[in-house]
């Protein structure tokens, strides 16, 4: 159970089919008032009514969450009031009556008449970003993928430091099978904002997809996958992603590792062997995988973490229901499963 | 704990006043002479109470290590502020500042490139799919919210 009734403020991470639901029956409440800042004309609104600008992320979710649940009247009246508000001619209101007219769009052909309108949009005024996602947003919902890559390519060489723009077109890239492209992407996005946990452990999880695709496993992948998850935890200390990650690779990379037990030596010998060919060479790549007895740590404590996320969040304890219900069953089955290969 | 810290804000504020009041009178009765000993001593107390009483009353203090703070969010999910906005909704605090990246598999992000289609159809697909179950789920649901 979320500690939060769904809210459209703060609208919740997770937004299940129920939240959904409850989200867009708050429509005929605020839709029942007119917003704030708007009752009263000019001169007196500036004293007795000021705008507050959480007023305008309230409509502008509930008209995503109406447009959700099918509530096309209430969407549209949240619409209207942002219109109003903030003119038609504003950047954001012409995304979100895209995004409206695609909600109501049945058929791709209505789809497709609707990124002609983009295209038509764009003509007028290349430098809007929003609508120029939207388009991408289009092609990828009419199955277009390698399209939309291109028209996200083209973003972002005008735009390269729009972090939303190279995190989609590494998904994009990561659903065609195009591996290195999307941690290509990831790292851009990792050069932006650096500090974001999510970031490492997805570039975790990419590395470690992309040594898990060969058999047997490359270790070196398989070890950059290790320090990525290592540094997503040291960003956040409880986050469980990470500690699955971690838990994960540890437990594939572990054989290997002592199956071959010369291989730190070897490959850190190579390494000063090469060092001067190949300096511009991803660092990463070339460091030596990390010893047995760390990564056999490092499991360790991922597990005996999982276990106290999993413990605490079932028993419903004070301070741990942040998490995400589905994530935790998962960790949990990641667990057993290992309990089942010791016993 | 919050009675104790209002009550010693009550009293730290009233010797205050009073200590304040007391150096107006003197000044002005007696402008040459020296304040007496006790009116300084009184100040002293009230601004001890006073200042005790701010620091217990005040909200917990949030941590200023990147990592404690981030476990805290994945942990305990948004606190509430407290406060709500004019429409009803609750004001929460932090939340995962990076959740625009849209990079946890099934949670939102990424509005620049949502899909409203593909949102809409997931939503009638469990409702086709859930039937009378639904409205029954949901009636707990809305009696557990209200």
């Amino acid at each position: 159970m979320p500690p939060h009734p769904p809210n459209l403020l703060t609208p919740p991470q997770t937004i299940t089919p129920q939240t959904a639901l409850l989200l867009s029956q708050k429509a005929p409440r605020i839709l029942s008032s007119p917003p704030s800042g708007s009752s009263l004309p000019w001169p007196l609104s500036l004293l007795f009514s000021p705008e507050n600008p959480s007023t305008w992320t309230i409509h502008e979710n509930l008209l995503l969450s109406s447009l959700r649940t099918g509530d096309d009247a209430s969407a549209r009246k949240a619409l209207d009031r942002l219109t109003t508000r903030f003119g038609a001619d504003n950047e954001r209101i012409v995304a979100l009556r895209g995004i409206y007219e695609e909600a109501q769009a049945k058929t791709d052909k209505e789809l497709e008449a609707l990124f002609h309108r983009y295209e038509k949009l764009l003509r007028d005024d290349p430098t809007n970003f929003a609508v120029r996602k939207r388009r991408i947003a289009v092609l990828k919902s009419l199955g277009r993928t390698s399209d939309a890559i291109t028209a996200l390519t083209v973003l972002l060489e005008n735009s390269p430091t729009d972090v939303e723009a190279w995190a989609e077109a590494s998904e994009l890239y990561a659903s065609q099978g195009a591996l290195s492209q999307a941690i290509f992407c990831m790292e851009e996005v990792l050069v932006l904002v650096p500090n974001a946990w999510s970031a490492h452990a997805q570039l975790g999880t990419l590395h470690y997809l992309q040594a898990t695709s060969s058999s047997p496993p490359n270790i070196s992948s398989l070890s950059t996958s290790l320090r990525y998850f290592s540094r997503a935890l040291e960003l956040n200390d409880s986050y469980l992603r990470g500690f699955y990650g971690l838990k994960l690779v540890s437990k594939s990379l572990i054989p290997l590792l002592s199956d071959s037990p010369t291989n730190t030596a070897s490959s850190s010998s190579k390494r000063k062997d090469n060092k001067d060919k190949d300096r511009d060479a991803a660092d990463d790549e070339d460091l030596p995988p990390p010893s047995l007895a760390t990564v056999k740590k490092l499991e360790e404590l991922a597990t005996s973490r999982l276990g106290e996320i999993i413990r605490n969040y079932s028993s419903g304890r004070k301070g741990w229901t942040g998490y995400d219900e589905a994530e935790v069953i998962a960790a949990r089955e990641l667990l057993d499963r290992d309990g089942q290969v010791e016993r | 704990m919050p009675f104790l810290a209002a009550a010693l804000n009550v009293v730290g504020a009233i010797f205050l006043a009073h200590a304040i009041f007391s150096t107006h009178e003197h000044t002005s009765l007696h402008p040459l002479s020296p304040l007496p000993r006790d009116i300084p001593l009184e100040l002293l107390l009230s601004l001890a109470l006073l200042t005790t009483g701010i620091v217990l009353s005040s909200p917990p203090l949030k941590p200023i290590q990147w990592s404690h703070w981030a476990g805290k969010i994945s942990r305990e999910g948004p606190s509430r502020e407290g406060y709500v906005t004019r429409e009803g909704e609750e004001v929460l605090g932090d939340v995962d500042p990076y959740a625009y990246l849209g990079l946890e598999a099934g949670r939102e992000g990424r509005r620049g490139f949502w899909g409203p289609r593909e949102a809409r159809e997931r939503f009638l697909g469990w409702v086709k799919e859930g039937g009378e179950g639904v409205r029954l789920r949901l009636g707990s649901l809305w009696c557990e919210y209200t």
